[in-house]
């Protein structure tokens, strides 16, 4: 899976696109480990740009929870921009919206994470 | 085991048959250019006696005319052999019509016992003067000597191995000019010479041997030149040939390899290395014969004989010397000598030069190793295809030399050669197939087992998994106050999702739906440990649904090593009053169809994210009264997820269209079934891809009416 990698200074826009399935959850996991290890206090920040994935199952949450408890203990940044409304719902169900911080739009998630990437994504 | 899996069969077929396939082919090989050492040099006589059959030589020009003493002759003239002044007679009547050269295919050892002398020995009691003047009269032979003198005639000899009483070891010396070596010791030998009597023998032009050899008794090649003693004799054709030239020389040209040519005046026959050729047969003609009652009846043509050679055999039946020929079984021997003319006149000898032997080996050899590389790769059909088309340009290419000129190029032996080589590659590739086939099935067979093994095990696994969840119809025996119905149905053997009910007290029963992160083995294991310490927290009395959630919590993560989570949706139902309480650990929340006109309600208040999510999660309860005949159904995302043909997942909306449509007043069953009817219709055969759970309660109020 191609992440489509952004870098705007200390953070990373990672773009996942499709389904996020029994299929294609192992591959997901695989292409985000190597952002989720610099996912760390003093490197780097990750937003997790998800305007185009169109559906998530529970196993593609289970990377996202994983993800999201590395981050945690490495004290690092993780959030997720740009819901579709089916996965809004999956995340409303299953409330992920309590495991990850959900920002409307990447642009917000830049803004509430790092001043400087703001900066960089708004020069881009 | 299997025959093309022993040893012997493994060692001999190894490599793909190469080795067998290379030593197979040295070996034809070897037969090729040494034939008679095998005894197989017969296959290449057949192959060059069918070229013959086939299309034997076309007739020509005609040099010579045979003279037959033939079935007619015998019958107006009287049994053979004849007086020998009859045979003068004869040819005097032949030298009338001035021939180019007359040869007497008639060997006439002894003197004739026909003579005048001799006649009183036939007839006793002749008179004293009969018989006086009888033997003063010239004997048969001087007659027929004298005759003879006159002409340009050549008595045949025959060549005999050993020396015997009535023959020599000389021969009336032949002019000979030898070029280029000596060829007695390459030519044809023989030990002796039958001749005629010496009166006629004598006075003749010439002198020509008759003799021809026959390879496995058929005639195919004569020599045109052989010794007796010392001297070289020539053939009764080429002696003919001298004579008719005005007695020429014949010169015997010899080269390293062996004798070349035979060469009279400026015609010059080529020859094989020791002096022979090989005659081109045409099929036997009667218009090369002529009748010799004709001849001494002056019934024939003088044009017929004129400036031909002119041979006088004996072709009657019973008396004379037939061979066998490529062309017939049966031609007279003066018959083959007007061949050998005819070859010679024609120049259409066959010939079989040292480079065609080659060419048949080199063909060999090309063949074969083009077989022994591509058979192994290639199916049997194309092997096959191969082979026809080899033995198609060698059949096709010996043809085209027979009839274009005259080379006779051996076709059949490196056919047959190829053929056996052929036949044992493939037996060798065949086994070799087989072998791997066998292999290949035995390979199956363990995957089989195997599977079988695993789906056994597997089987095992859905039993007890299925048998851990509760049965609605014995779980609450008698209490007629609830109606209860739940299905599960894993999208493989076993699965992650999980369903469980249970009476908590006489009044309060527990009921949960939860869905593991992960399907099959694994899913199904951690859907076991969640299902059972969940039950074992609600037992233990913790209390309200929001405190067992919370120590289950805990519990299943403790021991969580792969990451896992689970959502979990419990209730606790009041049976008494229709109080439900629940907690929603991240699934998708109940349904509530209320009995009356009240409208569906979906209950997402409450919970937090699924079991093992975060740390310590202070999970709430919500609470909500039922009133009598309310209906709640919980189910998990295989129900809400499953996707039609055109990849269109089910959906909430289509679902709760459902509830409303089996209607409130529906038994658990009648919806449960619903749910599961409609679901499996929606997919339409697209394979389940979840787990799927469904688990229906409808509260009959307190007194269960």
């Amino acid at each position: 899976m191609d992440l489509r990698p952004k870098r705007y200074v200390d953070t990373v826009v990672l773009s996942p696109v499709g389904r996020i399935d029994h299929s294609t959850s192992e591959d997901f996991k695989i292409t985000l480990a190597p952002h989720m290890t610099r996912c760390a206090e003093g490197q780097d920040r990750v937003i997790l740009d998800f305007a185009s994935v169109e559906y998530i199952s529970s196993v593609g949450l289970r990377v996202l929870m994983l993800a999201s408890k590395q981050a945690k203990s490495q004290r690092g940044s993780l959030g997720i921009a740009a819901l579709q409304p089916a996965v809004r719902e999956i995340f409303d169900i299953s409330r992920f919206t309590m495991v990850l911080d959900v920002f409307p739009s990447v642009r917000e998630g830049l803004a509430r994470l790092s001043p400087k990437a703001l900066a960089a994504f708004d020069a881009a | 085991m299997h025959w093309s899996e022993r040893r012997w069969v493994r060692v001999l077929g190894g490599s793909r048959g190469q080795p067998l396939g290379i030593a197979l082919l040295a070996l034809v090989l070897t037969i090729e250019l040494a034939p008679d050492l095998f005894g197989l040099g017969f296959i290449r006589l057949a192959a060059f006696d069918a070229y013959q059959r086939w299309a034997p030589r076309a007739r020509h020009s005609g040099p010579a005319v045979i003279v037959a003493i033939d079935e007619e002759s015998l019958r107006l003239h009287g049994q053979w052999p004849w007086p020998r002044t009859w045979l003068a007679q004869l040819v005097a009547r032949i030298a009338e019509a001035d021939p180019a050269a007359i040869g007497v295919d008639i060997l006439m050892p002894e003197a004739d016992r026909l003579s005048p002398a001799r006649l009183p020995e036939f007839v006793p009691g002749m008179g004293q003067d009969l018989v006086q003047r009888l033997s003063s009269l010239p004997s048969n032979d001087t007659v027929l000597a004298r005759t003879l003198q006159a002409s340009r005639v050549v008595l045949g000899v025959a060549g005999l191995e050993a020396e015997v009483a009535g023959t020599r070891r000389s021969i009336r010396r032949v002019p000979f000019r030898t070029v280029g070596g000596d060829p007695r010791p390459l030519v044809r030998r023989f030990d002796a010479t039958l001749h005629s009597a010496e009166e006629i023998d004598r006075v003749v032009k010439g002198h020509g041997l008759l003799s021809v050899d026959t390879e496995r008794g058929v005639v195919r090649r004569m020599p045109l030149v052989a010794t007796v003693g010392d001297a070289l004799v020539p053939a009764f054709g080429i002696e003919m040939l001298r004579v008719a030239a005005g007695g020429a020389v014949v010169t015997v040209r010899t080269g390293a390899s062996g004798v070349e040519a035979l060469e009279i005046g400026d015609l010059a026959v080529p020859t094989e290395p020791d002096g022979s050729v090989r005659v081109h047969f045409a099929r036997s003609d009667p218009a090369r014969f002529v009748s010799a009652a004709d001849v001494l009846a002056g019934k024939v043509d003088r044009h017929l004989l004129e400036r031909k050679l002119v041979l006088i055999g004996v072709t009657a039946l019973g008396l004379s010397d037939y061979q066998a020929t490529p062309v017939t079984d049966r031609m007279p021997g003066v018959e083959i000598h007007a061949q050998l003319l005819e070859n010679i006149f024609d120049t259409d000898l066959l010939s079989r030069p040292r480079a065609v032997v080659w060419a048949e080996a080199g063909l060999l050899l090309a063949g074969g190793l083009l077989l022994i590389l591509t058979m192994p790769r290639s199916s049997p059909l194309a092997s096959v295809a191969l082979y026809v088309l080899m033995v198609g340009a060698i059949v096709t290419a010996g043809a085209l030399l027979y009839l274009q000129r005259g080379i006779l190029l051996d076709a059949a032996s490196p056919s047959l050669a190829l053929g056996t080589l052929f036949t044992a590659m493939l037996v060798v590739t065949l086994a070799e197939t087989e072998r791997h086939r066998q292999s290949l099935r035995r390979q199956v067979e363990q995957q089989r087992e195997q599977a079988a093994r695993l789906a056994g095990e597997l089987e095992a696994a859905r039993r007890i998994q299925m048998g851990s969840l509760p049965d609605p119809a014995t779980a609450f025996p008698g209490d007629t106050r609830l109606d209860l119905y739940a299905f599960l149905e894993p999208a493989r053997e076993v699965g992650g999702d999980l369903y469980d009910f249970f009476p908590l007290d006489r009044d309060r029963l527990c009921l949960l739906i939860g869905d593991v992160s992960g399907k099959g083995l694994p899913g199904s294991l951690f859907m076991a440990v969640s299902k059972a310490l969940y039950k074992s927290a609600a037992l233990r009395g913790v209390g309200s649904v929001d405190a067992v959630m919370r120590e289950a919590d805990g519990e299943i993560s403790r021991d969580n090593a792969e990451g896992l989570f689970v959502t979990m949706l419990a209730g606790i139902l009041d049976v008494r009053t229709g109080l439900l309480e629940y907690c929603n650990a991240g699934h998708e929340p109940l349904y509530l169809l209320p009995n009356g006109d009240r409208p569906l309600t979906r209950l997402t208040d409450g919970g937090g994210p699924p079991l093992c999510v975060l740390d310590g999660f202070p999970y709430a309860a919500s609470a909500r009264r039922l009133t009598r005949g309310d209906t709640i159904c919980l189910v998990t995302d295989g129900v809400l997820d499953a996707m039609s043909p055109k990849a269109e997942a089910y959906g909430r909306t289509r679902f709760e269209a459902l509830l409303e449509k089996v209607g409130r007043a529906a038994s658990a069953a009648e919806i449960g079934e619903a749910i599961r009817l409609e679901v499996s219709r929606f997919a339409d055969g697209v394979e389940q891809s979840d787990d799927m759970a469904i688990l229906v309660l409808r509260w009959k109020g307190p007194s269960g009416r």
